[in-house]
């Protein structure tokens, strides 16, 4: 890629609940639909389970609970993002679940505006930036750090925001 | 540059690896042509490529042995023990060399060894010209053969004062002989009876045939001081191996006269017994030689892959298996013969892909053999022994890391059979056995398993003394006696070892236990078998590969498990009810109490055991614990994959499976279960 495009960033969006997430795409490797998730026994609940890629075994993360949102719920629209991460200076291939792929759009690195003020709604330390994309608010995600290890060792899912999610959930699927 | 500089550490290894096994060979085949060719090319190797990334120690050492080697190669020099040696110890220090941090011993050890092998350098030359005077007396011949030789006719009289300035013309007749292959003609017919005899006077003259690749200008330079006080003729006869043909020689000597050969005789003698067509001939065979050996030199027989690649090769093929059987499914349900007839044969090509990428996955056992043939022999001269390795079949191929892990157990088993099993050769010759001993690692395919078997010719196991050691260590009640069996299997619980004294070698208390364990780690299995003065045989039984699992696939409500055979000792069908009412989860069975534990709960799987269930009994050291599971599927060769690093906290899961169908299961580690399990922290 030439220099002077360096100011313009390519992202991949997906929707979390009623939220539009974005990642850069050098770290998204495909979107799959979702197959049989075999679930690991005495895992953290976010973790799902493992997959079948292609003849490789892929461990699968439900990227809603990783942001401290109702787990998701596997529905005709909901697909699995894989991604090649770095977790401790290793590459490694992992999923994630979100309710609906979104497109893969550029953004001008001026457009970027510092991380939102979204309080304790989300975890906010995954959240690096957010930006207005056809009107449309999107907050851009460090997919490493929803992957790193640290990250996944520790489980906050408050019951409160749940029932928000929940609320919300029941709202948009009238 | 970081990462070249790492590279050429890894092919420096390999190829220091194979200068052992070259130098090793050397050893008892001196004058092999290929294994000083082989020498000298990894001496090439690693001079270049030293100096390429920054290694200038390394690049600056092997520079003179290369020297060596070359002229060793080129029939200049010859192998001597003094060189094997160094060679040997150069090895040792390459290692050392390729090292980040090089301190003051290894920096002392290099200007030692530097030292000697430049002695070397020099030393051997004047061997070497002892040799092949020698040589040229014995048979006039020596190993030069591929260079392109003239033969020379010279005819040097020296002036009756030659002495008067100091020369000494024997001299001049070695310089020559230092050119080439000579046949010498002296002429002391000149030579006054006792009486007349001047001491200051030179009466001898010399005619010489010479067979050299050396100008004519060089056969001058030798005279060079000596011009104006002889006569000296030297000429060409021709571009013929002269005096390494036996029939020239005889011919001439039949002409030799008490003045001087005919020059014109001996121009058309060559030409009569050489023809030039055959000569022609010869030297285009050699130069056709010479270019094959060439090719042969330069051939790329094996190139380097990354690890990584050839995993993702394996995963690509697993992939391939998995659809290949759906597709196999499909065609089976439509029927249509055409479509079988494809199946069929994609089936077959991949069975053959498959095999291909196993074996590309695993390396020959011969890679860490080579440095068990210096443990012996290095060994064996520190306890007095005299003990011969032989190796057998060790193309036998293994997957690497087994191999990796494989090679300290090896090692010690030798160390063991070095220290204990082979007797001192005066003791060896009372018991009538040859005075050498002898040490065989034997390697073979069985079944899906590799067998390696290490083998000595020593005392044997001595049962009394295992009864005894046994009831000291209370191991076994004073009155219990061992079988043989028994003893044998004595030997390889925790806490026993037979050594009677620390030496050097072994008894430095890991016992043959550590090695059971570490051998079942890799779902691999020890036996040995002893027959008292006659020797003793340790087999190793180790999958094929680590990646490859024989396993038992069997079920708890939905999700599918794989547990590797080799622990599963019994499977019993039991009533759930029968279990669950079991005090404390202990079940006694032949008169053994068995703990067994609940997986479906450990697992948090949910759901309840049907009335039947499969309870299978796991092994691991002496330790049996029963797993209780749904139902069991079958036998089943499972290709393992790792859960990666977010599930590495999971210990008791090795990894997971894809089946034929695309389903995944997950691969117990029976060992950790039952490690877990009987110290009571499971989970």
């Amino acid at each position: 890629m030439a220099q002077n495009e360096n100011t313009q960033n390519t992202y991949l969006t997906f929707r979390l609940g009623t939220e539009i997430f974005a990642a850069s795409i050098d770290k998204a490797v495909s979107i799959i639909e979702v197959p049989e998730i075999i679930k690991v026994p005495r895992s953290p609940s976010y973790m799902k389970g493992i997959i079948n890629v292609r003849g490789t075994v892929m461990p699968v993360i439900d990227a809603r609970m990783k942001f401290g949102m109702k787990p998701i719920e596997i529905k005709k629209r909901t697909v699995i993002v894989t991604f090649r991460v770095d977790i401790e200076g290793e590459n490694v291939d992992v999923g994630a679940l979100v309710d609906e792929p979104g497109a893969v759009i550029q953004i001008k690195k001026e457009q970027i505006m510092n991380r939102p003020d979204i309080g304790s709604k989300y975890k906010s330390e995954l959240i690096v930036g957010a930006f207005t994309h056809n009107e449309q608010f999107i907050m851009l995600v460090d997919i490493d750090k929803v992957f790193t290890l640290d990250e996944l060792t520790e489980i906050n899912d408050s019951k409160e925001e749940h029932s928000l999610e929940e609320h919300i959930e029941a709202e948009s699927h009238k | 540059m970081e990462d070249f500089r790492n590279k050429f550490k890894e092919e420096a290894n390999d190829l220091i690896n194979a200068l052992e096994n070259s130098v090793l060979r050397l050893e008892s085949a001196p004058h092999d042509e290929d294994l000083i060719n082989e020498v000298f090319r990894i001496m090439h190797s690693l001079k270049g490529g030293g100096a390429m990334f920054g290694f200038v120690k390394i690049s600056e050492f092997t520079h003179n042995l290369e020297n060596i080697y070359d002229e060793i190669r080129n029939g200049k020099k010859q192998t001597n023990i003094e060189l094997v040696n160094a060679t040997f110890e150069s090895v040792d220090h390459l290692r050392n060399l390729l090292r980040d941090e090089i301190d003051a011993s290894i920096e002392q050890k290099h200007i030692e060894l530097s030292k000697r092998i430049e002695k070397l350098v020099t030393d051997n030359t004047e061997n070497q010209s002892f040799d092949e005077y020698q040589d040229m007396i014995l048979n006039g011949d020596n190993g030069a053969k591929a260079v392109p030789k003239a033969g020379y006719y010279i005819y040097f009289k020296p002036n009756a004062d030659i002495f008067d300035n100091g020369t000494n013309p024997l001299f001049l007749i070695d310089d020559i002989r230092a050119l080439g292959n000579t046949k010498i003609f002296t002429h002391l017919e000149k030579i006054p009876t006792f009486g007349k005899f001047d001491f200051s006077v030179s009466y001898t003259y010399w005619e010489i045939l010479l067979e050299t690749k050396e100008s004519v200008l060089e056969i001058n330079d030798i005279f060079m001081f000596v011009e104006d006080e002889c006569t000296l003729e030297i000429k060409k006869i021709g571009d013929w191996d002269l005096v390494s043909n036996e029939k020239y020689i005889e011919a001439i000597t039949k002409k030799y006269s008490s003045d001087k050969f005919d020059y014109q005789e001996l121009k058309s003698l060559a030409h009569t017994i050489f023809k030039p067509k055959e000569t022609e001939k010869h030297q285009e065979k050699k130069v056709s030689e010479k270019i094959q050996k060439f090719a042969q030199e330069s051939e790329i027989t094996s190139i380097r892959i990354a690890t990584e690649k050839i995993d993702q090769y394996m995963n690509l093929v697993s992939e391939l298996v998995t659809a290949q059987a759906a597709l196999k499914m499909y065609a089976m349900k439509t029927k249509e013969t055409e479509l079988l007839a494809i199946s069929e044969t994609i089936e077959n090509v991949t069975e053959q892909i498959r095999d291909n990428a196993l074996s590309i996955s695993l390396i020959p056992v011969e890679n860490t053999v080579t440095r068990f043939r210096r443990l012996v022999r290095d060994l064996s001269v520190g306890v007095k022994k005299d003990i011969e390795f032989i190796t057998e079949g060790t193309d036998t191929r293994i997957d690497k890391t087994l191999l990796q892990i494989i090679t300290d157990p090896l090692m010690h088993i030798i160390r063991n059979s070095i220290d204990h099993g082979i007797e001192l050769p005066s003791e060896r010759v009372k018991a009538g056995k040859p005075e050498q001993g002898k040490i065989i690692l034997r390697a073979y395919y069985s079944g899906s398993n590799v067998h390696i078997d290490v083998e000595d010719d020593g005392k044997g196991v001595d049962i009394e003394k295992v009864q005894k050691k046994a009831i000291e260590r209370g191991l076994i009640a004073n009155d219990v006696h061992l079988t043989k069996e028994d003893a044998l299997k004595i030997i390889f619980m925790p806490g026993f070892s037979t050594a009677e004294r620390v030496t050097d070698i072994s008894g430095r208390g890991v016992g043959m236990d550590v090695l059971k364990r570490k051998i079942a780690d890799v779902r691999g299995d020890i036996e040995i078998k002893s027959e008292k003065g006659q020797g003793t045989r340790i087999t190793l039984k180790l999958p094929l590969t680590l990646s490859i699992i024989d396993g038992l696939l069997v079920t708890i409500g939905p999700s599918l498990f794989v547990v590797p055979l080799t622990s599963v000792s019994r499977i019993k069908e039991l009533k759930i009810k029968d279990i669950t009412s079991k005090y404390q989860n202990i079940l006694v069975m032949d008169g053994e109490q068995i703990p067994f534990y609940f997986l479906r709960d450990e697992l948090q799987i949910g759901g309840e055991y049907p009335e039947e269930v499969k309870f299978i009994i796991v092994k691991y050291e002496n330790t049996r614990v029963g797993i209780i599971f749904d139902t069991v599927i079958g036998e089943y060769q499972a290709v393992l994959k790792p859960l990666g690093k977010l599930y590495r906290k999971h210990d008791i899961i090795t990894g997971a499976s894809i089946l034929g169908d695309g389903s995944v299961a997950l691969v117990l580690d029976t060992n950790k279960i039952i490690k877990k399990f009987s110290s009571k922290e499971i989970v």
